[in-house]
């Protein structure tokens, strides 16, 4: 690795680390199991970690989870915010776009994609 | 075909649910044979569960045991090209896979992009570490990630280093002969 992108790399984290203060505001969900990286979810997740990063969107983290149960709607997004998970289906690079955007940036959840919202309780 | 990089997917994916901390991938092309392999800390098998991961329907995963359908068919695809499959494993003690598949076979899947594939995964999986050893053409090249982030003082890896990571990941695998796609 060419010393300027080590350097891009530890300018960048600590600069993200000493921003965040507190807890992540939203945590997005990638399901990353065989059916949902067959149907897509690595250009997803992907098209995600550009998306939260060109934004500096420093209250929010990107991870990854495994088979959810919805093998017909992978790729398959959530979005974790408090107590409240919306899950979208079909998911493919562009809504995983409009997603960070629009719901985690502006707060308007995409309805029309949803398809699942949940409530944790307790 | 599912590309290469897909079936790497899959097998990360397995040593996560594993509950692994430390996954190591090997990527080896020497005298015609592409030997990958990957190794976790993760809860490994019993003999009985291992003979049923070969099986495409079966998963334990609704059990918490946490086997994918990854490994059938990463099997199907290395017999196809009368590669050869190795898992070892043993409960509590983690997991190799190891396959050695002919390179050059005119049915060989495409390696497809493991940048991409392997890069995010490791940018969305806190508290893994990550060994990506590329061996080929002389040469042997490491990414460490827990190294790497004690190079540069940093405690975890950001999303902004996404494009440089991939870039080396793809600087390597040009060195190694192992190229994007091939």
């Amino acid at each position: 690795m060419r010393p300027e992108e080590l350097k891009e790399i530890r300018e960048k984290a600590k600069a993200r680390l000493g921003l965040r203060s507190g807890d992540v505001r939203v945590r997005i969900v990638v399901g990353m199991g065989t059916s949902g990286i067959a149907a897509g979810a690595r250009e997803v997740l992907k098209a995600l970690l550009e998306e939260v990063s060109r934004r500096n969107l420093t209250d929010v983290a990107v991870t990854q989870t495994g088979e959810r149960g919805l093998a017909a709607k992978e790729p398959v997004v959530e979005v974790h915010e408090g107590d409240r998970i919306t899950v979208y289906g079909e998911v493919d690079e562009a809504l995983a776009r409009r997603i960070v955007v629009e719901h985690v940036v502006n707060g308007h959840p995409i309805q029309d994609r949803i398809i699942e919202v949940r409530e944790v309780v307790g | 075909m599912e590309d290469l990089s897909m079936h790497i997917a899959d097998l990360l994916e397995n040593s996560f649910r594993a509950g692994a901390k430390h996954v190591e991938l090997r990527l080896s092309l020497l005298r015609g044979t592409l030997r990958l392999e990957v190794n976790d800390d993760g809860s490994g098998m019993d003999g009985d569960l291992l003979r049923k991961a070969a099986d495409p329907f079966f998963t334990t995963k609704r059990h918490g045991k946490r086997i994918g359908l990854g490994l059938p068919l990463f099997l199907q695809t290395v017999e196809e090209l009368g590669g050869t499959l190795e898992v070892s494993t043993r409960p509590g003690g983690g997991t190799r896979v190891r396959a050695e598949i002919p390179w050059h076979h005119p049915d060989r899947p495409p390696l497809g992009d493991l940048a991409e594939t392997v890069v995010p995964i490791i940018l969305t999986s806190p508290g893994v570490e990550f060994r990506i050893v590329l061996e080929g053409n002389g040469e042997r090249i490491e990414l460490d990630t827990e190294r790497l982030k004690e190079e540069l003082g940093i405690s975890c890896l950001t999303p902004e280093a996404m494009g440089p990571l991939m870039r080396m990941v793809r600087e390597a695998m040009d060195r190694v002969g192992l190229k994007e796609g091939a």
